[in-house]
């Protein structure tokens, strides 16, 4: 048995109530077939064809369209002994760009057509040039099986469980109780040796880490939040663990650029030197080994695209947060806080009520402003009031959260392209909450999403980085450690995958006793 | 009889549609049922069909008229968060609940009508002491410190002094595994729930019997049956006790429905999927149809409750019901 700190939403993958991690960790990554696994090589996460594919795909330009062919391989079926087939991925291709409840159609949109030369081939054209193809049909949305759910409604059949499996184990679902797997006798990967996985859902924090102390679960994934660092920090015998800080997370501070005061590109910067990101990092997690702030918006698994010292710069210095301030035109008031006219450097920061790890970045970002003359004042919402209306309307100035990637190609011009700045033009839908607008920024962010060219992409991919450092558009402060916990009576490859999570190869776990 | 609790059922009707038309009007006040639709791909139109298809531009009035009919027939709509039907979500969640609280009264009920017999008929004493000592400790316990510590104690520190492989109370669900059904493994996992959800209940219940108790017990008409030579027990059981009773069956029927309170807390920890976690889920959630739908259920659930006790005070009181 396992622990799951969430339940699923729903089992529709493709719907937009898939939103819960958990719920692809225990479900999706276990039953449907999916081009790419990932693996790190060479010290760098790296996607590998998985055990659906005959080999790498291909990109190719053809009559100056990007094209990518996917061949699957033969021995590849689903549960019911039908193959998985070329059909399967433009079935898969066709529900993400014709749902109305889509969860996220970044990339898919692109696609112009998908071609099913033979069975087991299939050939994607793209409207225009999309450097992170390799993001399709991978760890979001996988490939569903067309011959079960083509012509019905997939959403009905899908959301509350299935009992078909492209992948090595069948899940049954229990909302709110568990997940149970048992292997998919037809898998035509390595097939597992375990009889049945339960994942129980335990969603209070404590009780997880009480499950696992009195063995009532043999794995427990959680949240780095500050009760559950403290409780690994006292070890639990018979155990083992890993942490990792290469995770697909960037927690930051989220800083409005078109919001007073930090509208101001002097503010952001002295708001850069004012903050010792390396404490709050220690104070976090420097029990787990994690003491360094992180140097780019680029989250730790596309490190490859990413200048990792582009915020380097933005270490505590009072004299620059004097200087910049004061060559800004502003002048400390009588009570210490900086004031340009009638207007003072005061703020309100807004982030998700109840996190308490976040609770605590805010005290103690809140005492070193105050020190060098920066008001912070803290209004936390709900994740719903927060993500659903307050950053979207750009009714905010600052805020705390984090970005997370679910694959390892870099994406910051969905966060950071003057473009993406939510409009009524674009019908709000841009994800540039922060409303960055670095007019020489957008055309190298716009390069790193269409130039295949790695040594091209790359490059572009880490000047983008340095001017927004340069502009201080927003400032990152911790990556999100991964922690695995687990028995000693489970044996095999267990550690932390950033994309797919610890659970991805429990078909090659071992259970003892 | 009939007459009495059919005059009962009819006052409660108003009570539940007032009651649901107040809580629909605060949930709409309070959350937006379309919010999600603001950041999805439609963005501006997407909100625009929520709110036609929910007759959100409507008055409130017209608004409850259309769940009030939708729900008559069985109609709770979708969650925002899964898309599955409310009604079943409801169901599902309710009887996980219902489970705890029916062990939960019973224990309660059973315990503290028993501790507090016993401390009024032997006031005084070293066992009404002892008795009186704990019930201040159970009072004072928070559910969800006094869970914590069970889970700890009974469960996790148990294991080791047994050297077991399992601990003897289960804390995760109502069952181990994917096991089913009333076994013994059901109530392993029921002890320590069923604790911390009565703890407190049965301190504050014991102490009201108590009272209840030794009010009664000083009465001329027990004086006087045992004057006439009737039995000290049957004097207790019969004549006492059921009059006694009779305040402590109106706390009960107030308690359940404040013991939904405690049910929160308790299903969180034991992570049995119950309306407390559904409730909480929701409520975090901003899920709309489903916050309204709890707060109806749980509403009318109070309402029968306090049924039940009126009909209760007329079983155990004649002179009510003829009144």
């Amino acid at each position: 048995m396992l622990g799951a700190e969430q339940d699923a939403a729903c089992a529709d993958w493709i719907n937009k109530c898939a939103a819960s991690s958990w719920g692809s960790w225990m479900m999706q990554y276990q039953t449907l077939p999916r081009v790419f696994d990932y693996v790190k090589q060479d010290g760098v996460w790296t996607e590998v064809p998985s055990a659906a594919m005959a080999s790498f795909p291909t990109s190719t330009m053809v009559n100056g369209k990007q094209t990518v062919t996917y061949t699957i391989a033969d021995k590849a079926v689903w549960s019911d002994g039908e193959p998985i087939i070329s059909a399967d991925i433009k079935y898969t291709a066709d529900q993400i760009n014709t749902d109305k409840n889509v969860y996220d159609p970044t990339g898919y949109e692109k696609i112009e057509a998908v071609a099913t030369p033979s069975p087991k081939v299939a050939v994607v054209t793209f409207k225009e040039p999309y450097a992170s193809w390799t993001a399709l049909f991978g760890a979001d949305y996988g490939i569903q099986p067309s011959h079960i759910l083509e012509g019905k409604d997939r959403d009905k059949l899908m959301k509350n469980g299935y009992s078909w499996s492209g992948g090595p184990w069948i899940a049954k679902w229990q909302k709110g109780v568990s997940v149970t797997l048992t292997p998919n006798p037809n898998y035509y990967g390595i097939k597992p040796t375990i009889q049945k996985v339960i994942f129980k859902i335990i969603a209070d924090t404590a009780a997880e880490f009480q499950a696992f102390k009195a063995g009532e679960v043999l794995g427990i994934y959680p949240q780095p939040e500050p009760s559950s660092i403290a409780t690994i920090k006292g070890g639990v015998p018979g155990t083992k663990s890993v942490y990792s800080a290469e995770t697909g997370a960037v927690e930051a501070l989220w800083l409005n650029n078109q919001a007073f005061p930090f509208d101001d590109v002097a503010v952001r910067q002295a708001i850069g030197y004012a903050i010792d990101r390396d404490a709050i990092v220690k104070r976090l997690f420097g029990a787990l080994g994690v003491t360094k702030a992180v140097q780019s918006l680029n989250p730790p698994i596309t490190a490859k695209y990413a200048d990792l010292n582009a915020w380097g710069n933005y270490v505590p210095n009072p004299d620059k947060v004097n200087s910049l301030m004061t060559g800004a035109g502003w002048k400390k008031n009588g009570s210490g806080i900086w004031a340009k006219g009638a207007k003072t450097a005061t703020f309100t920061l807004q982030s998700t009520a109840g996190n308490k790890r976040r609770e605590l970045t805010e005290q103690i970002l809140q005492q070193m402003l105050a020190t060098a003359g920066f008001k912070m004042e803290i209004k936390n919402k709900s994740a719903d009031d927060l993500f659903g209306s307050i950053l979207t309307s750009g009714n905010y100035q600052a805020s705390i959260y984090a970005q997370q990637a679910t694959n390892i190609n870099p994406g910051l011009c969905q966060i950071a392209c003057t473009k993406a700045i939510p409009t009524k033009k674009n019908n709000q839908t841009g994800n540039n909450l922060s409303r960055i607008s670095v007019p020489a920024a957008d055309p190298l962010l716009e390069q790193v999403d269409t130039d295949a060219n790695p040594a091209t992409r790359i490059p572009a991919s880490k000047q983008a980085d340095q001017l927004l450092a340069a502009d201080q558009v927003s400032l990152p402060l911790d990556p999100l450690p991964n922690i695995v916990l687990w028995s000693d009576r489970v044996g095999g490859p267990v550690g932390d995958n950033p994309v797919i999570s610890m659970f991805w190869n429990m078909n090659e776990w071992t259970l003892q006793g | 009889m009939a007459t009495y609790i059919l005059r009962r059922v009819l006052y409660s009707i108003p009570v539940i549609l007032i009651a649901s038309f107040l809580l629909l009007w605060s949930v709409r006040q309070t959350f937006d049922p379309c919010a999600q639709f603001r950041t999805s791909q439609g963005g501006a139109a997407s909100v625009a069909r929520c709110r036609a298809s929910l007759q959100l531009d409507d008055s409130i009035f017209t608004q409850y008229g259309h769940w009030l009919g939708d729900a008559v027939q069985g109609n709770l709509g979708q969650s925002q968060q899964t898309n599955a039907e409310v009604s079943t979500t409801i169901t599902s969640a309710f009887w996980y609940t219902i489970q705890l609280i029916f062990w939960g009264i019973l224990v309660s009920a059973l315990l503290s009508i028993l501790l507090g017999v016993y401390s009024a008929i032997r006031q005084y004493s070293i066992g009404d002491y002892t008795f009186t000592a704990l019930a201040f400790i159970g009072l004072a316990m928070p559910p969800f410190w006094f869970g914590l510590i069970a889970i700890q104690f009974l469960s996790v520190e148990l294991k080791d002094v047994l050297g077991t492989s399992q601990p003897v109370f289960g804390f995760v669900g109502l069952h181990s595994g994917d096991s089913t059904g009333f076994n013994m493994d059901y109530v392993r996992h029921l002890v320590l729930p069923v604790m911390t959800l009565t703890v407190q209940i049965i301190a504050e219940w014991s102490r009201f019997q108590r009272a209840s108790m030794l009010d009664t017990m000083s009465a001329d008409y027990i004086r006087t049956a045992r004057a006439k030579g009737v039995p000290r027990r049957r004097v207790v059981v019969r004549h006492g006790l059921r009059n006694a009773l009779i305040p402590l069956v109106t706390v009960m029927a107030l308690d359940i429905g404040a013991l939904f309170g405690g049910i929160v807390i308790t299903e969180k920890i034991f992570s049995i999927p119950g309306m407390g976690r559904l409730f909480l889920t929701a409520l975090l959630q901003g899920d709309v149809p489903v916050l309204e739908a709890w707060l109806v259920v749980t509403a009318i659930f109070i309402v029968l409750f306090n049924l039940l006790a009126d009909v209760l005070y007329g079983v155990l009181d004649p002179r009510i019901r003829l009144s």
